[in-house]
């Protein structure tokens, strides 16, 4: 018990007494995880409604009439590698459909029931990677017998290159920030062994360990890098909190709802992250002084 | 207690600091490491404490190879080392008291130990009525005299002193003197470099000079000179006219101690060994 007491007490100590050093690095911790956190939850916002989207959005090739061997054409389509599954919509099928869809729009049903055979039969095609709309729908579009091909891939593709982005960018982030948290972190770790040298050369005279004369550093360290971190999943969980509402009305389409699992893990990553940056930055500081150094 | 053999100490840079230098000290003896500046007495020192490693050459320190030890278990053999420095290196913002409670905080000593051992401490080197000072509000001697407090209160084996009386005027070297012998006389082993005449002629104790990091003299009962006509030791003292004060207080201070009853006051400087569960437990 009180070993942790002079623990804490030297650690929190040091910290007091070159506070604005010590704020400016746990600002650095702040903002960089902060900005990885929000990174984060816009990737996963991206990928969680490419993923709604992608579940129904098929390539459409329709048909002509005139296409006599159906199969034949479904089977070579389903050999292709990029696709996943083909479904064919019998002409009854997509009459069916159309009625259900313009259950609304009597004009459009009163046309259907005037003569259903201007509707085509398809064929419905999922590709086995979403990025690999453009391929199969040019393909089918050379392929005789199809009449027209419609894809809603390009909105899907746009959201998955978003997600993509983010992800790399979150990663870069997560790396050039986190380097200069540790840099200012070692910086701040190298003023509080300066500022302590004379306590230090004591401790070792009288011989102290020389865990017991690194661990406060260490300790230090990972404070700051834990009330950065701390700050900044706090401060993104309040700002997704408190701009949900607002954000949402502005962008109707996407989906902003993220789950409390999602966050919480990622929030627990980016604490523990904190505290790694910490306890590395210190680390490499005590590493390189020469007062500590023996 | 301490052994150098064929001790060579090169610096960075190329200075030769000592060459080829070979003691041995016995437990329990005192000795005075002499010599001109730059000859090489605060390397032995340092040598001696593991502060560095030899060039070449051998280093046994209580019973440890010293000079073959990896850095890791340095700080357990500076337990059984009490070091002394001629700029005291207390730490201004802690009183006397914890000051000295310091050398056994760091080292993990149980608490109870600690608040037997300082106050008794503090007795010896006649501190206690200052007990909550700090180092800014004693004197010079005074300061020594925590310094040396703290390097005894975990009663080492050796106790290493580089020129403690160094900024002190003779009288109050008599009185850091007075403290060191008395802690020679508990057994413990002490080694000073020094400067000072007076002292080394008055004490009469064992002599090694040093000259351009050769030891030229190992004599002893000697004096700060080698001189042949010194036939009567410690001449300042019996002298009446020409004595000096500091020569009459440690004339009076060896009289004092010689009817100090040691053993009842200092418990043997090897029967401590509590203390290293600290370490242990940060693993
Ligand atoms: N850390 C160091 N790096 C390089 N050279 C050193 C170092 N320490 C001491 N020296 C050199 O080694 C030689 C011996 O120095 P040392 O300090 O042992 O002498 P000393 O006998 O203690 O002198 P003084 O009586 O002035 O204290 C000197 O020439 C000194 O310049
Ligand atoms: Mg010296």
């Amino acid at each position: 018990m009180s070993r942790l007491q002079y623990v804490f007490g030297e650690a929190l100590r040091n910290m007091g007494r070159n506070a604005l050093v010590v704020l400016g690095a746990v600002l650095a911790v702040f903002v960089s995880l902060f900005l990885v956190f929000g990174t984060l939850m816009f990737g996963e916002i991206a990928s969680e409604n490419a993923a709604q989207w992608s579940d129904d959005v098929r390539v459409e090739a329709f048909l002509s009439d005139e296409l006599r061997n159906v199969d034949q054409l479904q089977g070579e389509i389903a050999e292709w590698s990029d696709v996943d599954e083909v479904t064919y919509v019998s002409k009854p099928e997509a009459v069916e459909n159309a009625r259900e869809i313009f259950a609304d729009n009597q004009a459009i049903l009163d046309l259907i029931d005037e003569d259903p055979s201007f509707i085509p039969a398809s064929l419905r095609i999922r590709p086995s990677d979403l990025q690999d709309y453009d391929g199969i729908a040019s393909r089918l579009e050379a392929t005789p017998g199809v009449l027209e091909v419609i894809s809603a891939g390009d909105a899907v593709n746009q959201l998955i290159s978003l997600r993509d982005g983010l992800q790399v960018f979150s990663w870069a982030l997560a790396i050039a920030l986190g380097a200069a948290a540790i840099a200012l972190i070692a910086n701040t770790i190298h003023m509080a062994v300066y500022a302590r040298r004379e306590e230090i050369e004591i401790m070792k005279l009288v011989g102290a360990s020389n865990w017991y004369v690194r661990v406060p550093f260490l300790l230090e360290g990972m404070l700051e890098g834990l009330i950065g971190a701390l700050v900044a999943v706090a401060v993104g969980l309040g700002a997704y909190r408190l701009g949900f509402d607002q954000i949402q009305g502005l962008v109707p389409l996407i989906d902003l709802t993220v789950s409390t699992d999602f966050l919480l893990q990622r929030a627990i990553v980016i604490v523990l992250f904190g505290v790694v940056v910490g306890a590395v930055g210190s680390a490499i500081s005590l590493a390189v002084h020469r007062y500590i150094r023996t | 207690m301490i052994r150098l053999e064929n001790v060579t100490k090169v610096y960075d840079g190329g200075v030769v600091a000592l060459k080829d230098v070979s003691i041995d000290v016995s437990k329990g003896e005192f000795v005075f490491l002499v010599g001109p500046s730059g000859s090489g007495k605060s390397t032995l020192i340092r040598l001696m404490m593991r502060e560095e490693r030899p060039t070449n050459g051998e280093i046994w320190i209580a019973g440890k190879h010293a000079s073959k030890m990896p850095n890791w278990k340095v700080p357990h053999l500076r337990r059984s080392i009490g070091t002394v420095f001629q700029d005291f290196k207390l730490l201004p913002t802690k009183t006397v008291f914890e000051n000295v409670s310091y050398a056994l905080e760091v080292t993990g000593r149980p608490r109870n130990l600690v608040r037997n051992q300082v106050p008794q401490v503090l007795k010896l080197v006649g501190l206690s009525a200052k007990s909550d000072r700090y180092p800014r509000q004693l004197s010079g001697g005074e300061q020594q005299r925590v310094s040396v407090a703290r390097a005894f209160v975990n009663r080492p084996l050796i106790l290493l002193a580089d020129e403690p009386t160094g900024n002190l005027d003779p009288a109050t070297s008599v009185g850091i003197m007075r403290i060191l012998d008395r802690i020679n006389r508990t057994g413990t082993t002490v080694v000073m470099a020094t400067h000072d005449h007076a002292i080394v002629d008055a004490m009469r104790r064992r002599v090694v000079q040093v000259e351009r990091g050769r030891i030229v003299r190992d004599q002893s009962r000697g004096a700060y000179e080698q001189r042949t006509d010194a036939v009567e030791p410690a001449p300042i003292i019996r002298t009446e006219a020409g004595e000096s004060r500091a020569a009459r207080e440690l004339a009076e201070a060896e009289a004092e101690l010689a009817e100090l009853p040691i053993d009842e006051e200092f418990e043997s400087p090897d029967d401590l060994d509590a203390g290293e569960s600290f370490e242990e437990g940060l693993g």
